[in-house]
């Protein structure tokens, strides 16, 4: 070993050695990169988690790796999941903890081909995705007595625009761009909202396991607080944040673009605010977690009432 | 620019030669605008149909690839269906698709969850060629839920075979080396019609994309290959390859055009469509590839298209500026060849127009106008200089004439008293006389002379004007003096001089006279007018008794005088019709009337005066005119004794 590398090695050791002084915290959204996570690129390359004494580190899931599974393996100590998976998560006996709550607003949307209106086509085939997250589509379903016939897809809008499905579930921060920019028509009758018909329940939150969170609570803490550092910065400075968001899509080749990833900042920072109080509030609301729980209650995804105590971390 | 002008005004060579090139532009403007808008035309639409044949053919050269796909599962298809209760043959038959198929990729023959319950949720039959090398498995599992899958499920619930949207091939390893891969997946159904599966056969598209990219009938056009989502699967931009639609910039920036477009092709319309593609105008034409959902354009610029069309509007543009500028300056040179003895005839015009009369002039032989211009330019310059020469010498002649006539005018003035008192030693008459003859001499006379107390006196204007009359005056003045110097009466004195100026008259020369006499003594005034103009006397005209005939006319019949007795106190004018009858510009005469008003109040006027009024009325009656004839005025009055 010569001296330069002697030197190249001390230099690495020594900036090496704060870094393993702070916690590792590996951190998994619940879908490939895109603007969903904007707040927790930007608190990570603002230095935000850092700031906060945590080694932060974003990883992504696979199909063979979902989110969860890193969760329940201890491989990841965070993920998103939206309100009604947790629920779901919860009532199948795995405690877990509402650590950060950033959406206030619900954002499924049914969109049926131009002209058709979701709610008068019953037993009309519904495309969804096989991961989830349509719990509230499904609540409506039942509820409206519309007998939806569901077609889980793994991703995309191709069945829909293929015509092989008469309507599709979307978020509409998602999928209900990727179909205006496959050409589909958006009219007053195609769209149906929930969030404007009484089905206004919360989604994106981070969670982890109520074991992990009971031994490191002050780290939850540290790790939520620096988060929505991240995502007020990016509600201030959302060009920048969409460069990062890019800079993320491209890293992992994300079949998307810029004007996607824009529509989708936007609208999940515009989902962000209570639009009660006009107001970033970043908490799980009692009320909204009574109503998920007792919708998906009614429709037999709970078999028994999820708490918002027991979604808190005490 | 002005100093152009000018330049072009002056010189008549430049200014013929820009009239013609002015005149060839207009025709050329003419005929190439309604050739380049004609060929433009039709320049348009042969790149039209070149275009479209270009995606005809294309489009014809990938379906027929396709097609082989779509005939290879149609092929066998019928095995598995066939087999049904046996899946392992289905491992057999998906391989068989590949060996028989070397250029496909992959096979899957996949089933219904727990359509063979023994094989549990998942049956897939996939065999995969790998560089020639084909591998079959069962590749379904909870981690490939296969279910789910646009390949699978689009046979599914489309019950019909369809084509999947072009994928990217899953390779975890290396990203770059990712394939694109379209899947032909076709339902499968047993005796009783009921979906148990779907065969699916996957195909690299790099050779479609390599295809259709190589499509450029032009050399900025592109070619595009969109899916059934609009999504680009050929695009010269890799970067929005799978990432972008033809849509996507519409979000941001409204664009029908556009969105027509992509609608269009989604429709599976065939056509062409001109809108505005990257901020360029372009033609886009379009058709459905086959069978797929997927449509394939050609993205021409407008400006591509017409840029051969526009370097040989260019050429041939420049090639008639250069023709005109050339024609122009051949022609300049022409005309000025042409015209060069005119320059010449002009600047030797000016050379004599200067005085130089016998400047030798070019003669170039030539016929033509020019020549004629300059042989007549040269007669007359030859018909110049001898005119120029006869002049010279008439004007010799003429100043030798003159001094003469001078002469002769100082002579004949001579020849009447003029100096004035005309009787210095008398203090009772006061007489005043004038002649003023029209040319240098005159064919008037006066005259007047004391003898024995009487006073002589004559006016008189022969027939005709000049040197003739002069002569003819001087005789006849002469003959007056002497005859009447022999106390003869005027009717004696009359006689005599006709007597001599009829003999040898040959000329038959005249003079009218008026001839008297006054006693001094007792203002008796004898008198014989001879053809002369009658007197004034006292303002009026004197009524005479005998006009007689002029004299010089012919011998016989005596003639006739007058006498007033007394003519003292009283105020007599002779004149010649040089007063009466002096014209103006106009040829108007002065005429009686006016005479009589002139001399109406020049009663108490002396001679001298009533004959200067007189003169300065005629002279104000001719206003500049040249005199028509000899004035000749004698005034007098016998003044009263005191």
């Amino acid at each position: 070993m010569n001296k330069t590398q002697t030197a190249l090695l001390s230099l690495l050791l020594l900036t090496a050695f704060p870094a393993l002084a702070q916690d590792r915290f590996v951190f998994t959204p619940q879908w490939t990169p895109q603007a969903q996570f904007a707040g927790y690129y930007v608190a990570l390359e603002q230095g935000f988690y850092q700031e906060a004494g945590i080694d932060v580190v974003i990883e992504h899931p696979t199909s063979t790796r979902p989110a969860l599974d890193r969760v329940f393996k201890n491989e990841s100590q965070a993920t998103t999941l939206q309100l009604t998976q947790a629920l779901e998560i919860i009532d199948s006996g795995v405690p877990l903890v509402n650590i950060l709550q950033t959406s206030m607003n619900n954002a499924l949307v049914i969109v049926a081909r131009e002209d058709v209106d979701p709610l008068t086509r019953k037993g009309m085939r519904v495309g969804t995705w096989s991961a989830g997250f349509d719990q509230i589509a499904v609540c409506l379903s039942l509820r409206e007595g519309l007998d939806y016939q569901w077609v889980p897809f793994s991703s995309g809008v191709n069945l829909f625009l293929a015509g092989a499905i008469d309507a599709t579930i979307a978020m509409s921060y998602n999928e209900y761009y990727q179909l205006v920019q496959a050409g589909v028509s958006i009219t007053d009758r195609n769209v149906y909202r929930f969030s404007d018909h009484g089905y206004n329940v919360q989604e994106d939150g981070v969670y982890m396991t109520r074991a992990y969170f009971e031994k490191h609570q002050d780290q939850a803490r540290r790790f939520a607080e620096a988060s929505r550092r991240g995502w007020e910065w990016a509600a201030e400075h959302p060009e920048e944040t969409l460069q990062i968001v890019m800079d993320y899509v491209q890293k992992y080749h994300i079949a998307t673009n810029r004007v996607l990833q824009k529509l989708m900042l936007d609208e999940i920072l515009r989902l962000q605010v209570n639009w009660e109080t006009g107001v970033r509030e970043f908490r799980l609301r009692p009320d909204m977690v009574e109503k998920a729980s007792t919708l998906m209650q009614e429709n037999q995804l709970l078999f028994h009432e999820i708490t918002y105590d027991e979604l808190i971390g005490r | 620019m002005k100093r152009l002008l000018a330049l072009i005004r002056q010189s008549l060579p430049a200014k013929l030669s820009l009239l013609i090139v002015l005149f060839a532009a207009a025709i050329f403007i003419a005929s190439l605008g309604f050739m380049f808008q004609q060929s433009q035309k039709s320049v348009h639409q042969e790149a039209i149909n070149r275009a479209e044949q270009v995606l005809e053919n294309t489009v014809l050269r990938v379906t027929n690839i396709l097609d082989r796909v779509q005939v290879a599962t149609d092929n066998t298809d019928w095995l598995p269906v066939r087999h049904l209760d046996a899946p392992e043959s289905m491992f057999v038959y998906s391989r068989r698709i590949l060996v028989n198929n070397p250029d496909l990729n992959g096979c899957s023959i996949s089933f219904e969850p727990y359509y063979f319950p023994d094989r549990g949720k998942y049956f897939s039959a996939y065999s995969l060629n790998e560089g020639g090398q084909i591998r079959t498995t069962q590749e379904g599992n909870p981690n490939y839920d296969y279910f789910t899958l646009d390949w699978y499920q689009l046979a599914k619930l489309l019950d019909r075979p369809c084509w999947t949207e072009p994928y990217y091939d899953y390779n975890p390893d290396n990203f770059y080396s990712q394939d694109m891969i379209a899947s032909y997946c076709k339902p499968m159904k047993d005796e009783d019609g009921n979906y148990v599966g779907t065969i699916s056969v996957d195909m690299s598209l790099g050779w479609l994309s390599e295809t259709i990219s190589a499509v450029r009938p032009y050399p900025n056009s592109y070619s595009i290959m969109i899916g059934r989502g609009g999504t680009f699967f050929v695009h010269p931009d890799s970067t929005k390859l799978f990432y972008e639609t033809i849509f996507t910039e519409t979000l941001e920036h409204d664009d029908p055009d556009r969105v027509a477009l992509g609608k269009a092709m989604q429709a599976g319309e065939e056509g062409m469509k001109r809108l505005k593609m990257e901020g360029e105008d372009c033609y886009v034409f379009y058709k459905p590839l086959g069978e797929t959902a997927w449509s394939v354009a050609i993205v021409c610029p407008v400006s591509d298209i017409l840029s051969g069309y526009k370097r040989l509007r260019i050429a041939v543009m420049l090639i008639v500026i250069l023709g005109l500028l050339l024609l122009w300056r051949v022609f300049r040179q022409i005309i000025r060849r042409e015209l060069a003895p005119l320059g010449k005839l002009t600047s030797q015009a000016r050379t004599i127009a200067a005085g130089e009369f016998d400047k030798e002039l070019p003669d170039d032989g030539r016929t033509d106008e020019i020549g004629q211009l300059s042989q007549s330019f040269s007669g007359m310059q030859h018909s110049l200089v001898s005119y120029m020469d006869e002049l010279k010498k008439t004007t010799a002649q003429k100043a030798s004439i003159e001094s003469e006539l001078k002469v002769a005018s100082d002579i004949q003035m001579g020849m009447v008293p003029r100096i004035f008192p005309a009787f210095p030693k008398r203090d009772d008459i006061d007489l005043y006389a004038s002649m003023t003859p029209a040319k240098e001499v005159g064919g008037d006379l006066y005259d007047y002379f004391e003898q024995d107390d009487r006073i002589y006196l004559c006016v008189g204007d022969v027939s005709g004007k000049g040197i003739p009359a002069s002569l003819f005056m001087a005789v006849t003045r002469n003959l007056f003096r002497i005859i009447a110097q022999q106390g003869k009466s005027p009717v004696e004195v009359a006689e005599q001089i006709n007597s001599f100026l009829v003999q040898d008259n040959d000329q038959a020369m005249f003079v009218t006279m008026f001839i008297g006499r006054i006693d001094m003594s007792t203002g008796r005034f004898d008198f014989c007018n001879c053809g002369h103009n009658p007197p004034m006397m006292d303002g009026q005209f004197l009524p005479l008794k005998y006009t007689n005939r002029p004299l010089g006319l012919w011998d016989g019949a005596p003639f006739q005088g007058e006498t007033i007795e007394n003519i003292r106190g009283r105020q007599l004018l002779l004149y010649t019709d040089g007063l009466n009858e002096a014209e103006n510009r106009s040829q108007e005469i002065l005429g009686n009337d006016r005479l009589l008003e002139l001399m109406a109040g020049a009663g108490k006027l002396s001679a001298r005066e009533v004959i200067l009024r007189l003169q300065q009325a005629v002279e104000r009656h001719r206003d500049g005119a040249t005199p028509n004839d000899d004035l000749t005025l004698l005034c007098l009055r016998l003044l009263e004794l005191k």
